[in-house]
C-alpha cells in the first residue's frame, strides 16, 4: 500500500506542475520544486513496488488509517481541480500596503498592467499626473461594499493563502453591466474623479471585452 | 458553494506548497540516518542548557528549509539520541535562522534593519525559553510515544535502561525496531521505506493542517484581524493569530508581511514573524509526530505570551 500511496501523491505534485494548475494556486517561482518533487516520489514508489508486491503476496499488512485518509485526498486533489472565486477570496482580504517605495523602471502607460498602474499610483498618488494617459488592462471584477465595481488582480507572494487584491475604480461604459469574478480587457484613458470629497484617479473605459480568465491569474 | 470552492483551493495551495519541503526535511533526515547509523556525534553535541539551543539553532543553516521540512530532520535528531535542548532548539529556531528566511526578510524589508536583527533575535530568544520550558517535562511526558522508544534504542545503557526500552519486554506487543544498531550502516531500501514512512505519516498530518487552516481563513474576514492595527497591543494580538490562521511558510511570511506592515504596529509586525514559524494550525499536526499534546499545548501557550510580551516590548522602544 505504501508503494501506491506515495505514487499518488507524486502523480498529484506532478500532474499539478504539468497540467497548469500551479498557475492558479503557487507563485512561479516554487513551479519546479512541486514538479522535481513529484517526480522524486513517484521513483520512490517505483523503487519500492518490487519488495510492497512480494510482501503484499506473502501476507496481508495493515495499511494505518491516516494513510488511507491521505491517498483519498490525493484522489481528490486529483479529480476536483480549484475553481476559486477571485471576488470571493478578494473580499476576505485587506487590501495591501498603503504606499510604495520609489519605482525603479517604468513601463510607457499603454503597456503597463493592471498592478503596475496600482504600484505606480501608490508611489507618486497624484491623480493629475496620469489625466489622459492611455490604459490597456485587464483583470477580474471586484465589488467592493458601497462602491462601483472595479477591475482587480490577486498579488501572491507564495501560494493562494496569502492573495491580496489590488484593484482600480473604473468608470464602465454605459449599459454595461460587468459581474463579480468575471474577467475583462479594459481599453480607455486614466481620469480624475471625486470620490468620498477626496480626487482620485479612474480608468474611464472606451472599450470593454469579456476574456476567459489568463493561464497565468496571479501577479507577484 | 464559492466560499467552499475557494477554500478547495487555499487547501490545494497550502498543501502543494508545503509537501515538497516536507520530503526536503525527509530526505536530509533519511540521509542523516544512513550516513550516521546510531547517530554517535549527535550524542556529543552539547547539554548545556544554553549552548544545547544555541547549537541546535545553529544548525538551521544547514537547513534552508521552512517549519514544515525542519520536523523530520528534529525528530530525527531526536530519535538518534541527541541532546533534548539541542533538538529543540533547531525545531524552533531552525525555520527563521537558516539563510533563505534571513534572505527573504531582507528582501522584503530593506529599509527596516531593525526587524533584520529583531526577527532572527527573538527566534532565538523564543527558542531558547521553549526549549529550557520543555526540558522541565520528563522525557515520557514529552516526546510522543513512538519517538521515545526509537530514541531510548539509541541511547546507551548508561541512559536508557532495558526496561525502559519497551520493544522486547515480556507480556507487550511486539514492536518493530525501526532504528539502526549503533555503528552499522543500514541497507539503503530499509532508508528508503523508514523515509517513505516518515513521508506519509507527515503528509497525513499536513493534510490535515491545510484543511483546518483554509477552512479558518475562508470563514474568518482577514479585515476583522487587520482592524485593530494602530492599538498597540491588540495588533499584536490580532498578528498573532493571523500568522497561526495564515500558516504560510517561514521562507515567504515576510512578503505577505510586507502587505501589510504600513498598517500594523512595529511589535506586531515582529510578532508576526516570529510566532508564525514555531506555531500556526498547519504546523500542529506534524508536531504531533515529536510531541505529546500536553507538550504542544504548552508550546503554543508559552510561545503566545513571550512573543507578546516581545511584541510589547518593541512597541515602547519604537513607538
Amino acid at each position: 500500500m505504501r508503494p501506491l500511496v506515495l505514487a499518488l501523491w507524486g502523480t498529484v505534485l506532478l500532474q499539478s506542475s504539468l497540467s497548469g494548475r500551479l498557475d492558479l494556486l503557487l507563485r512561479g517561482v516554487f513551479h519546479p520544486l512541486v514538479g522535481l518533487s513529484g517526480a522524486l516520489l513517484l521513483g520512490l514508489a517505483m523503487l519500492q513496488l518490487p519488495g510492497g508486491l512480494r510482501r503484499g503476496g506473502r501476507r496481508n499488512q495493515h495499511t494505518p488509517w491516516p494513510w488511507l485518509l491521505s491517498g483519498v485526498v490525493a484522489v481528490a486533489v486529483l479529480l476536483l481541480p480549484p475553481r476559486p472565486s477571485f471576488s470571493q477570496l478578494a473580499a476576505n482580504r485587506s487590501a495591501p500596503l498603503e504606499t510604495e517605495p520609489t519605482l525603479d523602471f517604468l513601463l510607457p502607460p499603454a503597456q503597463r498592467s493592471l498592478t503596475d498602474w496600482v504600484r505606480l499610483l501608490r508611489s507618486q498618488p497624484d491623480p493629475e499626473l496620469y489625466a489622459g494617459d492611455p490604459v490597456r488592462i485587464s483583470g477580474f471584477v471586484l465589488q467592493p461594499p458601497g462602491e462601483p465595481p472595479q477591475l482587480a488582480r490577486l498579488l501572491v507572494r507564495c501560494c493562494l493563502a496569502d492573495a491580496t487584491p489590488v484593484g482600480l475604480p473604473v468608470r464602465w461604459p454605459a449599459g454595461s453591466h460587468p459581474r463579480s469574478d468575471q474577467w475583462f480587457e479594459l481599453q480607455g484613458q486614466m481620469g480624475v474623479e471625486r470620490w468620498r470629497d477626496q480626487w482620485r484617479t479612474v480608468v474611464i473605459a472606451e472599450r470593454i471585452r469579456p476574456i476567459p480568465r489568463p493561464r497565468r491569474p496571479l501577479e507577484p | 458553494m464559492d466560499r467552499l470552492a475557494t477554500a478547495w483551493a487555499i487547501f490545494q495551495g497550502l498543501l502543494l506548497e508545503a509537501l515538497p519541503f516536507l520530503l526536503i526535511g525527509v530526505l536530509i533526515a533519511a540521509v542523516a540516518r544512513w550516513l550516521a547509523p546510531g547517530g554517535a556525534w549527535l550524542q556529543r553535541l552539547p547539554r548545556h542548557a544554553l549552548l544545547g539551543p544555541l547549537t541546535g539553532a545553529a544548525l538551521g543553516f544547514a537547513l534552508p528549509a521552512c517549519e514544515c521540512g525542519n520536523v523530520p530532520v528534529a525528530r530525527r535528531l531526536l530519535a538518534a539520541g541527541a541532546p533534548l535542548g539541542t533538538a529543540l532548539g533547531f525545531l524552533f529556531a531552525a525555520p527563521v535562522l537558516n539563510p533563505i528566511v534571513l534572505a527573504s526578510t531582507w528582501a522584503a524589508f530593506p529599509n527596516q534593519p531593525w526587524l533584520l536583527a529583531a526577527r532572527p533575535l527573538g527566534a532565538l530568544l523564543l527558542a531558547l525559553a521553549l526549549s529550557r520550558v520543555l526540558s522541565l517535562l520528563p522525557e515520557a511526558d514529552l516526546l510522543s510515544r513512538d519517538l521515545l522508544e526509537e530514541r531510548r534504542l539509541s541511547l546507551p545503557l548508561s541512559r536508557a535502561s532495558l526496561l525502559e526500552r519497551r520493544s522486547g519486554l515480556v507480556g507487550l506487543p511486539e514492536q518493530p525496531v525501526r532504528t539502526a544498531m549503533a555503528g552499522t550502516r543500514p541497507p539503503l531500501q530499509e532508508v528508503l521505506e523508514h523515509g517513505s514512512r516518515e513521508f506519509l505519516d507527515l503528509a497525513a498530518l499536513l493534510v490535515l493542517g491545510c484543511a483546518i487552516a483554509a477552512a479558518v481563513q475562508t470563514l474568518l474576514p482577514r479585515q476583522w484581524l487587520l482592524a485593530v492595527g494602530s492599538a498597540p497591543t491588540l495588533s499584536i494580538l490580532s498578528l498573532m493569530l493571523l500568522a497561526v490562521v495564515v500558516s504560510v511558510c517561514s521562507s515567504v511570511d515576510a512578503f505577505l508581511a510586507l502587505g501589510f506592515a504600513a498598517q500594523v504596529t512595529p511589535g506586531a509586525l515582529l510578532a508576526f514573524l516570529v510566532l508564525g514559524p514555531v506555531v500556526d494550525l498547519k504546523l500542529l499536526g506534524l508536531l504531533g509526530v515529536v510531541l505529546q499534546p500536553r507538550a504542544i499545548a504548552l508550546t503554543a501557550g508559552t510561545a503566545a505570551v513571550l512573543v507578546l510580551l516581545l511584541g510589547q516590548w518593541f512597541n515602547l522602544a519604537l513607538l
